[in-house]
């Protein structure tokens, strides 16, 4: 395969690369490459160890490193090349990509369309501002996966966790089972962070102590955290003085958030919606530049590896699509907008035209809801949760109600009164 | 003497509180605080049989990879869990593994084996 011949490229191996990479030739597209800086492909989900992966994809409960291979083994059968060890530096506006490798230094070439699978990373201690000295010990929890599920190393033998994200309270539960003692797992806000599931399974079941509404205030220790004061917060989420507690413990493991990884993004030009911190993107994930798509964690961070599998096979026929055709038909014109207790729609654009599924967030916990989607659907639904992600389909039937001049369409979550 | 014990029910976002009570001899007398009827089935579950897959890692020989991934081929009583890992942490295994292949048969004499997640080349 030629560089010059490509139809799609795919920047990241990891779920969403290799499901928009397979669905890319499944559809039709002849050359398809995925790139990947790493040394094989599969992304995060070698070190996620634990079970809970594919139920909704598979209708069966897999570990990371099972749903992995299994896509692994699909990228070969279906002939996507994959270009390992292999880094994108550059892309523009009109679809140009600079990679570097060892073997062949800086390759430079245009695809017919560009799927951008990056993924997403990390909160790290600088972006929490926690203040104290800067001993060894603080990791985000990620890395500290990375140490225990695959070098074969326990980063500490006494641990605090901040933040309640689902990482962090896998690894409470994984550091537990090789011995370590978990002290608390703190959250600042008054519900957790990730799924009930994690927090049942990983911290109920070991007995590992939640603290809601508390924060580390900070860190102590020279050359390696000796211990760490937290203190509960208000409801502006400052320390109340007189609350604080020291916890001693030799690492604090972060676990506050994940930031899609979107330098290549602003490097083209591609805008970004500064809720999800990803693309802004129509129902076909294409990006305001034409022939880009993305899918997965860069485009807005899930809590099931199911769905990011889903819509980047979106975004990957997509590419396929408009690396055969240079067009996708109708546009997105209509703009979907958070209206009460939305916190963010994906995508943020839709035609009006094509089936559509609306994956969205709330703002806060709420009971017995009804979801909105301006005057053409309603949807009941018995909980909410930040940390839950939304799923509503949207057929094309239902659409068919949306007035041709329609510019926006208000999206909403209320309480359903009156019963 | 009933006693009470409670239980966080999974099946949703509401994460239901959900109150069991429970006579002298362990039976079942009644549930409260679900909001469905799932959540009666969660928590009979819960509290009759309580069970999750054990996860880990097991040491490897003659590999590049350090360690292995590794999951119990059914789930185990949550009691087990400790006990199994504790097994699993002086487990050691050599290329070539493919994911499936047993690793340690009937973990425990639960009658369920520990199988490899993962690949592992030489």
């Amino acid at each position: 395969m030629k560089l010059q011949d490509i139809d799609v490229a795919v920047i990241g191996a990891g779920p969403a690369g290799m499901a928009a990479a397979i669905r890319a030739r499944e559809a039709g597209a002849e050359n398809v490459i995925i790139m990947e800086r790493a040394e094989e492909l599969g992304g995060l989900l070698h070190q996620c160890v634990h079970n809970g992966f594919g139920l909704l994809y598979f209708n069966e409960d897999l570990t990371g490193p099972e749903y992995g291979n299994r896509f692994i083994e699909k990228v070969m059968d279906t002939g996507v090349k994959p270009l390992l060890e292999t880094m994108v530096v550059k892309l523009t506006e009109d679809r140009q990509i600079g990679a570097v490798n060892a073997k062949e230094g800086f390759i430079t070439f245009r695809p017919k369309s560009v799927v951008l699978a990056m993924g997403c990373r990390e909160r790290s201690r600088g972006a929490l501002n926690i203040p104290g000295s800067r001993p060894s010990g603080v990791l985000t929890a990620g890395t500290a996966q990375r140490f225990v599920n695959v070098e074969g190393f326990l980063p500490g033998k006494r641990i605090v966790i901040l933040g309640s994200g689902d990482i962090g309270m896998i690894m409470a539960r994984r550091l537990t089972l090789e011995g370590a003692k978990v002290e608390a797992v703190v959250e600042i806000l008054p519900y957790i962070g990730g799924l009930i599931r994690n927090e049942v399974q990983c911290l109920h079941d070991f007995d590992i102590p939640l603290y809601l509404q508390h924060t580390v205030t900070q860190i102590h220790g020279e050359e390696r955290v000796t211990a760490v004061t937290i203190a509960k917060v208000d409801a502006d989420r400052n320390p109340v003085p007189g609350t604080q507690r020291k916890i001693q413990c030799d690492s604090l493991l972060l676990s506050a958030g994940l930031i899609p990884e979107n330098e290549l993004s602003l490097m083209a030009g591609i805008r970004l919606d500064p809720v999800t911190g990803g693309a802004v993107v129509d129902e076909t994930r294409q990006t305001n530049i034409a022939g880009v798509f993305a899918g997965g964690n860069v485009l807005h961070v899930h809590d099931l590896v199911d769905n990011v599998s889903w819509e980047s096979e979106l975004a990957g026929e997509s590419a396929a699509k408009f690396a055969m055709e240079r067009d996708l038909g109708e546009k997105g014109t209509i703009n979907l907008k958070a209206g009460t207790n939305i916190r963010y729609i994906v995508p943020q654009t839709i035609s009006g035209q094509r089936d559509t599924t609306l994956y969205m967030r709330v703002n806060e916990p709420q009971e017995n809801v009804r979801i909105k989607i301006g005057d053409i659907m309603t949807k009941t639904v018995r909980a909410v949760k930040p940390s839950e992600m939304i799923k509503i389909e949207l057929s094309s039937e239902k659409l068919q109600k949306v007035n041709k001049e329609t510019k926006e369409i208000i999206v909403s979550c209320e309480k359903r009164g009156g019963k | 003497m009933a006693k009470k014990e409670t239980f966080i029910c999974i099946g949703c976002p509401l994460g239901c509180e959900v109150t069991l009570t429970i006579d002298e001899k362990g039976k079942i007398l009644g549930f409260a605080g679900n909001k469905c009827k799932e959540g009666e089935k969660y928590v009979f579950e819960e509290y009759t049989n309580p069970v999750r897959i054990l996860t880990a890692t097991v040491l490897t020989q003659n590999s590049a990879q350090p360690l292995l991934a590794v999951r119990t081929s059914k789930p185990i009583l949550k009691t087990m869990l400790a006990q199994g890992a504790a097994v699993l942490a002086r487990t050691k295994v050599k290329p070539p593994v493919r994911v499936g292949d047993i690793i340690v048969p009937n973990l425990l004499d639960t009658g369920v084996d520990v199988v490899a997640s993962a690949n592992l080349s030489s």
